[in-house]
């Protein structure tokens, strides 16, 4: 394998990882909300997450353009503000990965913590803990198994994304490259070698990813 | 002292609606399978919020909706078993015991994490893991982690309703310790006569979310208020009857083809209907000729049944009316009792309670 295609494997695993880092919280969060709360606007929230799963990548990272574009929405107010760019940057194919990878993690950790006894979290409340501390210590502990697998499948989603990333970061050698994005190019170039080296990594990635979320929720199914 | 004042919250099938204070050490909430019990404790502890209510204890005001006050749970100081115990699966037996003690201020010097350990025996619990435990242990550990937190106020949720009856019967024990020992109320709900007689000193019957009857215990059960109350507390024998004649402070009231004779009790007057209803543990059973004792009913009757339960047989006899007694099965063997035999039951004119109807 060529130095420049160890280059777009770093670079895709490593801003996966980092885009599974970046949502966690807030998917934790929102997945509890979603799980634990009753609250107006709840069910269109709901829907608005499970958007990206179900809409054309292509089109969602339309959404992502115009948001994150130099002229108007967020991107533009960081350029004219701070001289800061998103669009066609590493960062653009980081929100790409978190946006379509997000609503995957939510509905893995929603169903995890659904699946904690509420009367737990209760019990821990009249022994004098707070919120924060049932969270932590209760809902979190015995979600884990839940929490980790949908980890793995925000992962694994964020490994093969194309066409959000293609539409918000192009597909710029060295810069924004990842592993789907090459194996397209490649196989414009003709070069089919190269298209099937990475599409041979990109599986074991995957596979390895998926194997081990399935494993570490079947986990949780086992009496101990 | 907790005062539980316009209690109110619409449920399912009923509204919950309670008024009562309660001064028991423990208080027995005694009522059939979806009667409000559970959701009762949850209202007391803070985990629901009522439509409406005044909730306080001692001189502390938990929740008064006139007043938007509502303390949230953690900060009430209520300790609750709940009927599923709600071990934290995830961690030890020493963690979860340890989850909510109290360390400094609120720490009752006589709740100890030591004197805990050896009141409820389970000191050499402490490393295990909870799926380890077994039934009674799990039990003893889910009071011991409640009271380690310095509660004002247990509150027991049929604690006991997962064990079979040994086994429940060995955990009585513990509680009452823990009642002498630690000072601490208790709330304790059930649907189970044994343990109410043998854990209570007062209670409340709830039936369909609201309170029939409230008192001393040994005073409900022998004088429930209503047909209502005595099929809950599962009186055994519940027969019509007519009164006849009211004097010398006895009630004389006719069952069918027999006459019964009653302690007077106060009933409103001009009664004329009423339920007789005998608890089969007074009753007793002659076999051949009828003995002369004390008791003013003599009622010659016909064994239909003979059901063991346990070390007692449940009797069931045709006196003219159905009539329930119950006996060791030591006696039964004893009097060679069987099915279709004459007998003669007696039952003394206190334990004959009536019920205006």
């Amino acid at each position: 394998m060529s130095a420049e295609e160890w280059q777009i494997i770093r670079f895709t695993a490593w801003v996966s990882a980092l885009s599974t880092l970046v949502i966690l919280p807030f998917g934790l969060g929102t997945a509890w909300l979603l799980a634990r709360r009753n609250w107006p606007g709840k069910s269109l929230v709901e829907t608005l997450i499970t958007l990206p799963l179900v809409m054309p990548p292509v089109a969602t990272g339309l959404v992502l353009l115009d948001l994150l574009g130099k002229r108007q929405g967020v991107g533009g107010f960081l350029h004219r503000e701070f001289g800061f760019d998103i669009i066609f940057t590493w960062r653009a194919v980081l929100a790409a990965l978190c946006v379509m990878s997000f609503p995957l993690l939510v509905r893995s950790v929603r169903m995890a913590f659904e699946g904690v006894n509420p009367r737990l979290e209760q019990i821990a409340r009249t022994l004098g803990a707070g919120e924060a501390r049932v969270f932590f210590t209760i809902s979190v502990p015995l979600a884990l198994p839940g929490i980790v697998g949908g980890m793995l499948l925000a992962f694994a989603r964020a490994l093969g994304e194309f066409g959000a990333t293609v539409m918000v970061a192009g597909s710029i050698p060295g810069k924004t490259m990842t592993i789907s994005l090459a194996i397209f190019q490649s196989v414009q170039d003709f070069q089919d070698t190269t298209a099937w080296r990475l599409l041979g990594v990109s599986v074991v990635l995957a596979f390895i990813a998926v194997w081990t979320s399935e494993w570490v929720i079947r986990r949780k199914r086992t009496p101990q | 002292m907790l005062l539980l004042k316009n209690i109110s919250l619409p449920l399912a099938s009923f509204a919950l609606e309670v008024n009562a204070e309660i001064h028991g050490r423990i208080t027995a909430v005694f009522g059939p399978s979806g009667a409000g019990k559970t959701t009762l404790l949850d209202l007391i502890s803070g985990l629901r919020r009522p439509k409406s209510a005044l909730i306080q204890l001692d001189d502390r005001i938990l929740t008064d909706t006139s007043r938007r006050i509502f303390v949230p749970a953690r900060l009430r100081g209520i300790g609750y078993v709940p009927q599923d115990l709600a071990l934290f699966p995830h961690l030890s037996v020493r963690q979860n015991l340890l989850y909510g003690q109290k360390m400094d201020r609120g720490a009752r010097p006589a709740i100890t994490f030591e004197r805990v350990l050896e009141v409820l025996e389970i000191g050499s619990l402490v490393a295990r893991h909870v799926s380890d435990l077994s039934g009674g242990e799990k039990q003893r550990v889910a009071v011991a982690r409640a009271l380690l937190s310095s509660p004002h106020l247990l509150l027991m949720d049929e604690p006991l309703a997962n064990l079979d009856l040994p086994l429940r019967k060995r955990i009585i024990p513990y509680l009452l310790r823990v009642r002498d020992e630690f000072q601490t109320p208790m709330l304790y709900v059930t649907h189970d006569r044994f343990e109410a007689l043998a854990l209570a000193d007062e209670m409340i019957v709830l039936v369909a979310g609201k309170v029939a009857q409230a008192g001393a215990v040994h005073d409900l059960f022998s004088r429930p208020v209503s047909l209502d109350v005595a099929g809950v507390l599962a009186v055994e024998t519940m027969v019509r009857a007519s009164v006849i004649k009211t004097e010398h402070g006895l009630t004389t009231v006719e069952a069918g083809p027999v006459y019964l004779t009653a302690v007077d009790q106060d009933l409103p007057p001009n009664t004329r209907e009423v339920y007789a209803c005998i608890r089969a543990e007074n009753v007793i059973l002659f076999k051949g000729p009828d003995t002369s004792t004390s008791a003013r009913n003599h009622l010659p009757g016909t064994i239909r049944s003979l059901e063991p339960d346990g070390p007692l047989v449940r009797v069931e006899l045709d006196c003219g009316f159905p009539l329930r007694a119950l006996l060791t099965r030591r006696s039964c063997e004893d009097m060679d009792l069987k099915p279709a035999d004459s007998v003669t039951a007696q039952v003394k004119a206190q334990h004959v309670h009536l019920i205006g109807r």
